[in-house]
């Protein structure tokens, strides 16, 4: 039996699908049998992200309304044949679905796969809503803006009204120098507000708009600083301890200053 | 000294007559609840009608019928509430009351509101209103959206996250964070206290009484505060003996 995880955020574009895109493409790295699941009805663009949007046949709503078998909307990854897409509808309204219909869904798809990532419209209407039901646990991207804490806030609260517990925290965009300089809240501030446990900081980064835009998830880059956090990420969702990347960019002039213990911490 | 200068050996100030008039009338503005026989006043709830029960019911009336005629058009179709206590008024009273209400186009509310917000002489050594038997104890973080409404004490085990109210007649205790709205004393009981751990809300209210956070970025608070209105502002001090400022 799977397990279901929304990854919701209530603000928009703070990163729900990037992340999304990400930890199911390294869980499915790592032989797990992923599904995900776009909720964003209307507004679908997870399959833009893993590069899958030309193999859309039928989708979410179809599969709900029985107009085609789960089987036939699931789209098969270009790269790991163990993740799995159910896009969402770009055509139909949010209402197409019911909290009772996905929950089903969610039902069916658990006994297949091993987890189910859904990414989850941006508010707290109808699709919230449907998103969240049938979700075991829920992942709470935010940004360090205070709007978008506020936001994770909200969310947090709504959960746990609809009985989705024990919500996990991903940090997303952290950029260390604004921190550093007093003009970004900083991990412990947000923490302290949202009072979750943090499961990953992901820091800002221009490889994650390429990535996104060529449709290659950045977690397969090896290289890249966001791709190691959201590894990180994946291997804390398996329930394995890793501790946090030290996130201050080492160049040779700061290397040199903390040897010699000038100005080195902030 | 200032008008002290004026004031001659043996010769009354010359303006005396005059800034004792404006004194007398400062003062009973500030008195009008027990001096007057009646006083029709606004607040959150709307209007409120207080009889004195110091004055005769005929002088009430009288002075009822005076105030509603000077300002007929202001009060057509309020609805008014009465705030008396029950002992003083009875049903007939009442009943006289509503019939002038209703000459000059208003209704009257009939619950009566025992207490006074200005408690008077004989009862001011009472103990506070509000006991523990009516403390509403919350044991989670109170997030954004979120409002508690209660009637009594609000004590919270958790933050009070920005975005998200407590509403409550009493007393507002948080073993935590306070970055909300907070409104003690909400049925008009100003001498309830807001207290919390670290106290940075966004707005406080006590009874009718308001204050924001400041615009620039303080300090943040170390220790725990306590709000309460001292001479009609709110005010917040670090509480505890051993609190470091």
């Amino acid at each position: 039996m799977g397990e279901a995880i929304v990854i919701t955020s209530g603000k928009g574009g703070v990163g729900k699908t990037t992340t999304t895109a990400n930890l199911g493409t390294g869980l499915a790295h790592n032989k797990h049998k992923i599904c995900l699941v776009d909720a964003d009805i209307g507004l679908r663009n997870l399959d833009v992200v893993l590069g899958l949007e030309n193999r859309i046949v039928y989708d979410l709503v179809d599969v709900v309304e029985g107009r085609c078998r789960l089987r036939q909307a699931l789209i098969k990854d270009k790269r790991y044949d163990s993740l799995f897409l159910l896009p969402a509808a770009q055509t139909k309204e949010k209402d197409a679905v019911s909290p009772e219909q996905m929950a089903e869904l969610m039902g069916t798809l658990k006994s297949e796969f091993d987890f189910i990532i859904v990414d989850c419209p941006a508010g707290i209407e109808q699709g919230f809503k449907n998103a969240i039901s049938g979700a075991d646990r829920a992942v709470i991207v935010t940004t360090p803006e205070v709007s978008a804490v506020r936001d994770a806030d909200r969310i947090i609260g709504l959960l746990e009204a609809a009985e989705v517990y024990d919500p996990q925290l991903i940090i997303n965009r952290l950029r260390p120098d604004m921190v550093r300089r007093g003009d970004m809240m900083d991990i412990q501030d947000i923490i302290d507000i949202l009072a979750i446990p943090l499961v990953g900081v992901v820091p800002d980064d221009e490889s994650i708009i390429v990535s996104s835009n060529r449709g290659e998830p950045v977690v397969l880059d090896q290289r890249s600083r966001p791709g190691q956090a959201y590894r990180n990420i994946v291997r804390r969702l398996e329930g394995l301890e890793v501790p946090f990347m030290d996130l201050e960019q080492k160049t040779v002039m700061h290397r040199l200053r903390t040897l010699f213990g000038i100005g080195g911490k902030r | 000294m200032g008008r002290g200068e004026h004031w001659t050996a043996g010769q009354p100030f010359c303006g005396a007559r005059a800034w004792n008039e404006v004194l007398e009338r400062f003062l009973r503005r500030g008195w009008t609840m027990t001096k007057e026989a009646c006083v029709i006043k606004g607040n959150r709830h709307g209007l409120m009608l207080s009889v004195s029960e110091e004055a005769s019911f005929a002088e009430i009336l009288g002075q009822l019928r005076e105030k509603l005629s000077a300002h007929r058009d202001f009060f057509q179709g309020a609805v008014v509430r009465l705030h008396s206590s029950a002992a003083f008024l009875s049903e007939d009273r009442v009943d006289d009351l509503a019939a002038v209400v209703h000459e000059y186009g208003m209704t009257l509310d009939r619950t009566m509101t025992l207490e006074d917000q200005r408690p008077q002489k004989q009862q001011r050594q009472k103990v506070p209103e509000f006991n523990l038997d009516d403390t509403k104890l919350i044991r989670r973080t109170i997030r954004s959206g979120q409002s508690i409404h209660y009637s009594g004490n609000v004590v919270v085990m958790g933050d009070v996250n920005a975005g998200s109210e407590i509403v409550c007649s009493g007393d507002i205790l948080i073993l935590g964070s306070l970055r909300g709205v907070a409104h003690a004393g909400a049925e008009g009981n100003a001498k309830a206290v807001v207290f919390a751990f670290r106290l940075e809300p966004t707005q406080l209210r006590i009874a009718h009484y308001i204050s924001r956070a400041p615009d620039e970025k303080g300090p943040k608070p170390t220790g725990p505060e306590l709000a309460q209105v001292v001479d009609n502002l709110i005010q917040i001090r670090p509480y505890g003996r051993f609190v470091k400022r």
